[in-house]
C-alpha cells in the first residue's frame, strides 16, 4: 500500500532520474563542450560571431578521442554572474566538463574560478592579463596573446620603420584591459627612448570623443596610439581620422579584432592606419588555408577574428582530447600543456608554465582602396611576431 | 592648458551639442504637446540610421537619406501612433514607456536580424570629406555641416511654432485640446502630425548621425539616454530649453574631456544633478 514516505521517495526518484540519465547518456555517447557567448546585451556583437566560429569547427572536426562532440550553447548574456550559474548547472545537470569562449575579460576570469574549483578544464579567449597571471589556473588555457605581447608586437615593428615618431599620445578605456594596454606601452616607450606626452582616458559608456581628440591633437604628438577594444575603438578611430588626425599623425590601435572592424570602418578610415591583430585571414599557413576553406564552403563570408578565435578554441580542445586518447580531464590537462600544433596563425605551442598559447600576433596598415584585391584586402601584414613576457614575470604560479 | 585649447574645446563642445539637440527636440516637442513619454525616440533614430545606410549602399551616397530618413521616419511614427499609441494617451506614463520601451525592443531586435550584430559603415559624403583649419582648429566639414542643419532646424521650429497659424493652433491644442476641439480644429489630428513630425526629427538625426558614429543595433538606447538627460535638464517640453541644456552639457562634455577626461561622461550627469537641485523642473520649465 503507497504510503506518503513511499509517494516523496518515488517523486525524488521521479525528478532525479531525467537528470541522471541525461549524464550517464551524455558521458557514455558524446564529449559535450559548454560554450559561454553572449547571444544578447551589450556584448551579442562578439558573441554571435564566436559562438558561429565554434558551431562551424565543431560541424568540422566532429568528433574526438574517439567519440562524437556535442557543443552546449551556453548564453550568458554578457553578465559574469549568469556565466558562473550556467557553468555551475552544466555541470551538475550534465556532467559537463570541459568549456570554452568567453565575451569579455570578466566573464572569462569568473568562469575560469568556477571550473577549475569542480576539475574542468577551460579554453577561452580572454584578453586581460590576468588570465595567465596573478588569477591564472591550472585547468584554464588561453588562445589570444596577452596584452604585453600585443604592444610589444605592435610599437617595436611599428618604430623600426619610423624611428622619429617619438612623441605619443594615448586614449584608453578606463577598466583593466586598457589599463593593461597602457601599462605596457607606457614601458615599451621608455624602453624605446620614445615620450609619452599624453593620456586621455574615457569609460565604457563614452560613445562622443571629439573633446579627447581635440585635446590629442592640442598635443602635436607624433603617433596617436588607441587602447581600448571593440566599437569604442571604432569610434574613436572613425572620429580621430574625421578630424583630420591622419594629415600629420600616425595612428597606432594596438588591439584589433581585424576584420569586422574595418568592414565597420570602410576602407577610406583605415587606409594608413596600422592595427596590431591576433589573426588575419590573407596569412598563409596550412592552419589558415584549412580555416578559412572551411568558413568559405560554410558560411560563405571571409572569416574574421570571432570566428576565428571560436575555431580556435574548439581546434585547442579537439587537439588536446585526441592527444590524450581520453576524456579523462588530468590527461586532458597534461596534453594541452605540451600541445603544439597547425593553428590559424601558423603553429601554436602551449606554454605548461602559464597555460598561454605561444602564436603570432600581427602588425598591419590600411591599404588605399584601389590597392585592395577584394572587399575584404584591407590591409597588409607587416609583421608577424611572438614576443610573450618570461613565465617567471607573468605572476602565474600553477 | 593654453586658454586658445580651451576656447577650441567649447567651440568642438557647441558642435556636440547641436548635435545633441537634433537628437532631443522631436522627444521634447512630443512631451510637450501630447505630454506623452515616447522611449521609441531612439528606435525612430535607429532604423533611420539603418535607412540611411541602405541609401548610402544604393546610391552611393548618404545625402538622399536626409530626405528619405525623416520620412521612412515620420511613417513609422504615424503607423506607431495610429496603430497603437494613441490607445495609450489616456493610460499613465509607466504604461507609456512600458508599450514605448516593447516597440523599440521590437525595432531593435527587426534591424538586428535584417543587418546582423555587426556595426556598419556609413561614409561621410565626398564634399564634407575634409576638415576646416581656424588658426590651430581643426574641425570636420561634415560636423560643420551637421551644426548647420540643426541651426536651421531650431529656427524653423521656432518659427514654425511661435509665428504661424498652425504653431498657435499646436500650442493651443497642447494648452487645452477640448477647447481647440470646440473652435473647429481636430486636436487628434494635430497630436498625430505632432507625432510623426517627432519622428521626422529623430528621423533627420539618426541619418545625420550615420557617418558620425556608424550603425549598429543599440545605438538608439545610447541615443534616447542622452536625448532624456537634454530634454530633462531643459524643462520638459521646451524647446529652447532643450537648445540651452544640449549645449551646455556639449560644452561640459568637451571641456571635461580635456580637463578631467576620465568623469567627461560623469560630469553631464553632475551637471544635470546640480541644475536640478537648484530648478527641479529644468532650465526652462515650468513648475
Amino acid at each position: 500500500m503507497l504510503d506518503r514516505r513511499k509517494i516523496l521517495a518515488a517523486a525524488a526518484v521521479g525528478i532525479a532520474t531525467p537528470a541522471l540519465l541525461r549524464r550517464a547518456w551524455a558521458q557514455q555517447d558524446a564529449i559535450e563542450i559548454g560554450s559561454l557567448v553572449s547571444l544578447s546585451g551589450t556584448f551579442a556583437n562578439i558573441g554571435e560571431q564566436v559562438d558561429i566560429g565554434s558551431k562551424v569547427a565543431f560541424e568540422h572536426f566532429k568528433s574526438a578521442a574517439g567519440k562524437p562532440l556535442r557543443y552546449v550553447q551556453l548564453d550568458d548574456q554578457g553578465d559574469p554572474g549568469r556565466a558562473v550559474r550556467l557553468t555551475q548547472d552544466a555541470i551538475r545537470d550534465r556532467g559537463i566538463r570541459f568549456f570554452m569562449n568567453c565575451t569579455n575579460s570578466a566573464i572569462a576570469l569568473a568562469v575560469a574560478k568556477e571550473v577549475a574549483s569542480s576539475g574542468g578544464v577551460y579554453i577561452n579567449q580572454a584578453g586581460a592579463d590576468e588570465m595567465t597571471g596573478s588569477l591564472c589556473n591550472k585547468n584554464t588555457f588561453r588562445w589570444p596573446v596577452a596584452t604585453y605581447s600585443a604592444v610589444n608586437t605592435t610599437v617595436r615593428p611599428f618604430m623600426k620603420q619610423f624611428p622619429d615618431a617619438k612623441k605619443w599620445y594615448t586614449i584608453t578605456g578606463q577598466y583593466v584591459f586598457g589599463d593593461s594596454l597602457l601599462r605596457n606601452l607606457k614601458d615599451v616607450l621608455g624602453e624605446i627612448g620614445a615620450q609619452h606626452i599624453g593620456n586621455s582616458y574615457h569609460s565604457l559608456s563614452d560613445r562622443e570623443y571629439s573633446g579627447f581628440i581635440t585635446a590629442a591633437i592640442a598635443a602635436q604628438p607624433d603617433v596617436l596610439c588607441i587602447c581600448n577594444f571593440g566599437s569604442q575603438t571604432v569610434d574613436v578611430l572613425r572620429q580621430a581620422v574625421s578630424f583630420g588626425m591622419k594629415r600629420n599623425t600616425k595612428i597606432v590601435v594596438v588591439w584589433s579584432t581585424g576584420l569586422d572592424q574595418f568592414q565597420s570602418l570602410g576602407p577610406d578610415i583605415c587606409d594608413g592606419v596600422y592595427f596590431g591583430a591576433n589573426y588575419w585571414h590573407g596569412v598563409d599557413t596550412p592552419g589558415n588555408r584549412l580555416l578559412t576553406g572551411v568558413i568559405k564552403e560554410k558560411l560563405k563570408v571571409t572569416p574574421s577574428y570571432l570566428l576565428t578565435a571560436g575555431w580556435a578554441c574548439t581546434q585547442a580542445m579537439v587537439e588536446a582530447l585526441n592527444k590524450a586518447g581520453s576524456t579523462d580531464v588530468p590527461a586532458v590537462i597534461k596534453a594541452l600543456e605540451t600541445l603544439s600544433y597547425e593553428g590559424p596563425t601558423g603553429l601554436e605551442k602551449v606554454r605548461p608554465e602559464d597555460h598561454q598559447v605561444l602564436k603570432d600576433y600581427y602588425l598591419m596598415v590600411g591599404k588605399p582602396k584601389s590597392k585592395m584585391r577584394d572587399k575584404d584586402d584591407f590591409v597588409e601584414v607587416i609583421s608577424a611576431e611572438k614576443a610573450f613576457l618570461a613565465p617567471e614575470k607573468t605572476g602565474c604560479k600553477l | 592648458m593654453s586658454a586658445q585649447v580651451l576656447t577650441f574645446g567649447a567651440l568642438n563642445g557647441v558642435g556636440i551639442g547641436m548635435i545633441y539637440f537634433i537628437l532631443s527636440v522631436g522627444l521634447t516637442m512630443i512631451f510637450g504637446l501630447m505630454q506623452f513619454v515616447n522611449f521609441a525616440h531612439g528606435a525612430f533614430y535607429m532604423v533611420s540610421a539603418y535607412a540611411a545606410f541602405a541609401v548610402a549602399q544604393w546610391t552611393g551616397s548618404v545625402l538622399p537619406a536626409l530626405l528619405i530618413s525623416p520620412l521612412l521616419a515620420a511613417i513609422f511614427a504615424l503607423v506607431s501612433e495610429r496603430v497603437l499609441l494613441q490607445r495609450t494617451y489616456n493610460l499613465p506614463h509607466e504604461s507609456q514607456i512600458l508599450i514605448t520601451f516593447a516597440l523599440a525592443i521590437l525595432a531593435q531586435e527587426s534591424m538586428t536580424m535584417i543587418f546582423g550584430t555587426l556595426g556598419k559603415n556609413v561614409p561621410v559624403p565626398e564634399v564634407f570629406s575634409g576638415v576646416v583649419i581656424l588658426g590651430g582648429f581643426v574641425y570636420p566639414s561634415y560636423r560643420l555641416f551637421v551644426v548647420g542643419v540643426a541651426a536651421a532646424v531650431a529656427v524653423s521650429m521656432w518659427v514654425a511654432i511661435e509665428r504661424t497659424r498652425f504653431g498657435a493652433v499646436v500650442r493651443a491644442a497642447a494648452e487645452n485640446p477640448e477647447m481647440v476641439g470646440l473652435l473647429g480644429f481636430d486636436s487628434r489630428k494635430v497630436f498625430m502630425a505632432a507625432f510623426a513630425f517627432g519622428g521626422a526629427l529623430a528621423g533627420l538625426a539618426g541619418a545625420l548621425a550615420a557617418p558620425l558614429r556608424g550603425v549598429e543595433p543599440l545605438m538608439g538606447r545610447e541615443a534616447l539616454a542622452i536625448a532624456f538627460v537634454v530634454v530633462i535638464l531643459g524643462g520638459l517640453g521646451s524647446f529652447s530649453g532643450a537648445l540651452l541644456a544640449a549645449l551646455l552639457i556639449g560644452i561640459t562634455q568637451s571641456l571635461m574631456s580635456m580637463i578631467w577626461p576620465g568623469g567627461a561622461h560623469l560630469m553631464i550627469y553632475g551637471v544635470m544633478t546640480v541644475i536640478l537641485a537648484f530648478r527641479p523642473a529644468g532650465l526652462m520649465g515650468r513648475a
